[in-house]
């Protein structure tokens, strides 16, 4: 579960240019579900995302999301509720990097490295050891069809390929919370279909799914749980689909 | 006022240091009076950040609130020829009536400083700010002093005028007089020994029953304090004779000089540091039990014991060495 309670972030604030991205946002996220931010270009659903991903702070507002911080500032899943948003910044990063795996719209691929050394590379900072890491790794691709592209360079992959392989480098650390920022706005309709059906088998494997997007083959699949519709940085409105 | 580039330098960095700690004190103050982290409103929000600004300028400065203590007593040493009668830092800190005071204060802001750097990596260390308030009165408290010692320091420089006559460290730390320094030169040789060894033995004893037990922290803690006031009183009354080789040369400065080896900038910084780690284990005492430090309390305190422990260890073999190695004997003046 992760819980926000009247979240406002603020770009530039008390300058000319000061801009409300998103305004008295209370709202709550079930686990194991799929839920989808809808929204034109503007209405806060990256904004919202960045702020649940704990990769930006709230103006005001807390959020918190089911898990328990532990001595040595690991994150567990099993336990309370850990509010985050006061939380200084080395327990955030601790945080980013057990609960949540981000999809970003661009891939945001590292050109010149195999796809494999892609996936492993948000690993890398755990310190596990390097043969069962790729052994994992290995596996996550061969899940997601890309056995074959192992040591293929990321700028030789087609669009399919490199949101499969962004997909795979969002699981590697095994995170409870699998966030999407416009996933589908770089594929047709037919991968698309596609990475839905990825993301179908991901809740079947209980991870809570996030996807901020407004394209109707993603709002519009049986598969998502709950739409939640932004406009102008507030909740406009929103569904259960389940 | 001497227009060296060591005064400028301390002078400058004690302006610099006051006026952010002002700054940090100011937020103190707010926090003291505002913080709730159970609110979410946008000013607690921005407290929670500013307390990461303050705490990593806090670090820098009380880093350099540690280190300036030994550039101050170096620039003293450094300025000694410009005065008629000084033969060391002790002379140009008579040449007025601030130097021994800005001594003593930045001695003093010295320990404080390092215990403030202790609570507030401590603070760091736990999820939820366990120790923000007190911190923050702690920050309070040593704000004016740090205030005070810039003042001082900067009536003691402008004060500085090269045709003064002074007096030379050994007028000052003899037996002969009725002064501070004089009472401290003046311990008695052999029961001033026996007080120190004996202290370092408990001290060190403690030191490894508080590690391995966990019990007798604040015995501990206290001990370190009172070690390093006996360290000082030993190097002024014995110790520094031994370095010397003169049973009457009582000077804590000339062992700083490169004649001696600069053996004097170890045998403080053992001191010091030892202080501070075993009195901020004394510091960290009353919060053991709050839930979200209390994994994380024991671990820093076994840092610190040890660290203490070594400190005072090599001060003692150092000076007990001197005393085994060197010809002279003090038995008998």
């Amino acid at each position: 579960m992760i819980e926000l309670s009247d979240i406002r972030k603020v770009f530039n604030c008390g300058k000319p240019n000061e801009f409300t991205a998103v305004d008295g946002v209370t709202l709550s996220v079930d686990s194991r579900k799929i839920t989808v931010l809808k929204g034109p270009s503007g209405s806060g659903k990256t904004t919202l995302l960045g702020l649940i991903g704990c990769m930006a702070r709230p103006t005001s507002g807390r959020i918190h999301l089911t898990g328990r911080l532990t001595q040595g500032v690991t994150f567990s899943v099993e336990g309370t509720t850990a509010e985050v948003t006061s939380l200084p910044e080395r327990f955030l990063t601790e945080i980013r990097r057990r609960a949540f795996g981000f999809i970003f719209q661009q891939f945001n691929l590292i050109k010149g490295i195999t796809v494999l050394e892609n996936v492993m590379l948000p690993a890398y900072p755990i310190g596990e050891g390097f043969k069962p890491l790729r052994e994992r790794a290995s596996r996550i691709l061969s899940d997601l069809n890309l056995s074959g592209k192992l040591f293929a360079k990321v700028e030789w992959l087609s669009g399919g390929e490199a949101q499969r392989v962004g997909i795979a480098r969002a699981l590697i650390n095994d995170p409870t919370v699998i966030i999407a920022d416009e996933p589908t706005a770089h594929l047709d309709t037919k991968l698309s279909g596609e990475f839905m059906g990825i993301v179908e088998r991901l809740k079947g494997d209980g991870k809570t799914v996030i996807i901020a997007s407004h394209d109707p083959i993603v709002f519009d699949s049986p598969i998502i749980d709950r739409v939640v519709e932004m406009r102008d940085g507030r909740l406009s409105g929103g569904y259960q689909r389940r | 006022m001497i227009l060296h580039p060591s005064i400028i330098a301390l002078f400058l960095s004690s302006v610099l240091i006051s006026m952010l700690l002002l700054y940090s004190s100011y937020y103190g103050l707010l926090i003291l009076r505002k913080w709730d982290i159970k609110s979410g409103s946008e000013l607690q929000l921005d407290l929670e950040r500013r307390t990461y600004l303050i705490s990593t300028i806090l670090t820098y400065v009380f880093g350099f609130q540690l280190i300036s203590l030994f550039l101050y007593v170096y620039t003293a040493d450094l300025l000694h020829p410009l005065f008629v009668g000084a033969m060391c830092a002790s002379g140009t800190l008579t040449v007025n009536s601030y130097g021994y005071p800005t001594l003593i204060l930045k001695v003093f802001n010295f320990i404080t400083a390092g215990l403030w750097l202790v609570l507030n990596y401590t603070d760091s260390r736990a999820c939820d700010y366990p120790l923000i308030k007190n911190k923050y009165k702690f920050l309070i408290v040593i704000a004016p002093l740090v205030v005070a010692e810039t003042f001082l320091q900067a009536k003691f420089f402008l004060g500085l005028k090269p045709d003064i006559i002074t007096s030379c460290c050994s007028t000052l730390f003899t037996s002969d007089s009725t002064s501070v320094a004089s009472d401290l030169a003046s311990v008695p040789n052999i029961p001033g020994k026996i007080a120190f060894y004996t202290l370092i033995v408990v001290t060190l004893a403690s030191g490894v029953y508080f590690y391995l037990k966990g019990g007798g922290g604040y015995v501990f803690s206290l001990l370190c304090g009172i070690s390093f006031v006996m360290g000082i009183i030993s190097i002024i009354s014995f110790f520094s004779l031994y370095y010397y080789e003169l049973p009457s040369h009582h000077c804590p400065f000339d062992i700083l000089h490169k004649e001696y080896y600069y053996v004097g900038y170890p045998l403080y910084l053992c001191l010091f540091g030892g202080a501070v780690a075993g009195m901020g284990t004394g510091v960290l005492m009353p919060y053991r039990k709050a839930p979200s430090l209390m994994e994380i309390i024991p671990v820093i305190q076994k840092r610190l014991i040890i660290f203490a422990l070594v400190c005072f260890l090599i001060f003692t073999v150092m000076v007990t060495y001197k005393i085994v190695s060197t010809p002279f004997k003090l038995e008998g003046y």
